[in-house]
């Protein structure tokens, strides 16, 4: 008959604080991530940074431009004046490019970390390590909202550097405003994917559902603007809820509800994580 | 190959010796773990003692990696229970993880690591800073740290994972085929690491293929076959019962009939001047026999684990 080696023998080592652990994956996630800022910042910047330095050509000419588009066009990308460079960012950025782009970013950096590492196998070796499931999900979290503010950061410095050169009057505040509020919104989506990796084990699958929300529920906003009969149900899509801070200044309360129901996503989508098989 | 310091203790004070050979590191009671309707291990009653290298053979499916990944946490037990340094498998498992090192049968990591960087990067994890123990294995090894992992072939990316396993001295050490693609010069110094760890008290329960390895190291196997734990006995009492195949090429045409009587000789088939048949047990009296006649070649060879497990755990039961 065996006895079982107590855990508080002279030789027991106890488990390193959960920091350690957090610290440790964060540090490296950024590492990983390292080149994000340039790539996705860089050009999603570059492109803002175009429009910003069109405006002053087209200044003119846009209201009359404006006026001629559908009123449902206008209603649905949320154009009602193009007489500011912000509303001209707004309407070409912000309004899509810049918050699926990003939002796809998101989705694509929390199930790399996650179900994309035990698919690579990387899972069997890292969770051999004293962590648990949970700071791995949180710390893959913590990662993808730094990597986007830093994306986020990037285009606003060439927005803004640009539009100062070319002189087309780019409010720095309001821009950051703008850029501020696209992050709780792809931070959802990052929610979105932990959640589906806490369930399925395919990485192209959770890519397939949370970037299917992404596109279901911009797709269910624009339809609702557009359709009185289904306008009830865009207040189920998160792009309800985001708004138009470059023009209108940033709503706190909309920013923390989407950044709360993030990380109620995250922490449920942590939970099934724990509790999971890793195949 | 270099002196190392002497490394710290892997089991309890001196005082605690004695228990060496009765605690259990590792103990599974009834552990269950099925996929669906698919088949994962059934039932798997295991102890692995302090201070020992338990060996984990079985072919390929047979529920070996299942055993060590639910062993790990990384699979939920159907049922039945498993502690590991007596402390829940599953409760305890981040308390385990930190005085347990772990190779996985297909060691990969991101590749555009060097082996420096992931081990600063699990050191971390550990809580660890100082990686001088990692610097010695790695000299011990022939390791290159300072390549990205990509860049290393087979072998020398097992070196990296078999030091990320042993760096931060654990009290037990899972691995799952360690010495694939390694060397023979390296397989060698693997298990003189092992060795020494089995002298510092640490416990190792390895996963193999390889008979001759395992026979080496290991102080006991525990064989399992389709998902069940058919076998654990001490490596001499297995070998004792291990067959041999013989191939013996003579000077002249011998029949089967030369070795009719003679102990242990199963499955005797002739061809021409060679005799081919297995052994079981002594091969005195069959070298005797043999010595009859001109003997031209004399060729004995162990069998592949499967012949093992099929000859004698053909069903269920230890012979």
């Amino acid at each position: 008959m065996s006895t079982a080696v107590h855990a508080t023998s002279a030789s027991a080592r106890h488990a390193p604080r959960r920091a350690h652990a957090f610290v440790a994956l964060v540090r490296q996630g950024l590492r990983d991530n390292r080149r994000a800022p340039l790539t996705w910042g860089g050009s999603l910047g570059a492109m803002t940074a175009l429009m910003t330095a069109l405006w002053p050509s087209i200044e003119g000419s846009a209201a009359k431009l404006v006026d001629s588009y559908p009123a449902g066009l206008k209603e649905a990308f949320g154009i009602s004046q193009l007489d500011s460079v912000e509303a001209y960012v707004d309407a070409e950025m912000l309004s899509l490019m810049i918050p699926l782009a990003l939002g796809f970013f998101a989705v694509r950096c929390a199930v790399r970390a996650t179900v994309g590492a035990e698919d690579r196998g990387h899972l069997d070796t890292l969770l051999a390590l004293p962590l648990s499931r949970r700071t791995l999900v949180g710390a893959s979290f913590a990662v993808t909202g730094l990597v986007l503010l830093s994306i986020l950061t990037v285009i606003w410095a060439l927005t803004w550097i640009t539009g100062t050169v070319v002189g087309a009057g780019m409010s720095a505040s309001a821009l950051a405003a703008g850029l501020v509020n696209v992050w709780p919104l792809t931070m959802l989506f990052a929610g979105v994917a932990t959640l589906a990796a806490g369930i399925v084990h395919r990485p192209a699958t959770v890519t397939a559902i949370a970037a299917g929300a992404l596109a279901a529920t911009y797709v269910l906003d624009v339809a609702g603007k557009l359709a009185g009969a289904i306008e009830p149900l865009r207040a189920l899509s998160p792009f309800r809820w985001y708004g138009s801070a470059i023009q209108h200044g940033l709503d706190v309360s909309h920013v923390v509800a989407l950044t709360l129901v993030a990380v109620v996503l995250a922490a449920a989508g942590a939970q099934l994580f724990e509790r999971r098989d890793v195949l | 190959m270099i002196a190392a310091p002497p490394p710290p203790a892997l089991a309890p004070p001196a005082g605690e010796r004695h228990h060496r050979a009765t605690t259990a590191v590792i103990e599974t009671h009834d552990l269950c773990k099925r996929y669906g309707s698919s088949r994962g291990i059934e039932d798997v009653n295991l102890t692995v003692r302090r201070g020992e290298v338990f060996g984990f053979l079985g072919p390929n499916g047979a529920g070996k990696t299942t055993t060590i990944r639910t062993l790990l946490g990384l699979l939920r037990p159907t049922s039945g229970s498993a502690r590991l340094l007596g402390l829940d498998s599953r409760r305890d498992s981040r308390e385990i993880r930190a005085r347990l090192g772990n190779l996985p049968g297909e060691f990969v990591y991101d590749d555009r690591l060097t082996g420096h960087e992931l081990l600063r990067f699990f050191a971390g994890v550990r809580g660890m800073t100082d990686l001088g123990s990692a610097d010695l294995l790695a000299e011990r090894f022939e390791a290159d740290l300072r390549r990205p992992l990509r860049e290393l072939s087979r072998g020398n990316r097992q070196k990296i994972g078999l030091i990320q396993a042993l760096f931060h001295e654990p009290e037990l050490v899972v691995l799952d085929e360690p010495t694939t693609g390694l060397d023979p010069l390296m397989q060698e110094e693997f298990l003189t690491v092992v060795g020494e760890r089995r002298e510092r008290g640490g416990t190792v329960f390895l996963s193999s293929h390889d008979l001759d390895e395992v026979e080496r190291i290991c102080d006991r196997v525990g064989i399992i076959r389709a998902g069940r734990l058919i076998a654990v006995d001490e490596v001499q009492a297995m070998r004792g019962r291990a067959f041999r195949h013989v191939t013996v090429r003579f000077a002249h045409p011998v029949t089967a009939a030369a070795l009719d009587g003679v102990a242990g000789v199963h499955d005797v088939v002739a061809d021409d001047a060679t005799l081919r048949f297995r052994v079981l047990g002594d091969l005195d009296a069959v070298i005797k026999e043999l010595a009859r006649h001109r003997v031209r070649d004399l060729e004995v060879t162990r069998p592949t684990l499967e012949e093992l497990f099929l000859t004698f755990y053909g069903h269920g039961v230890p012979a």
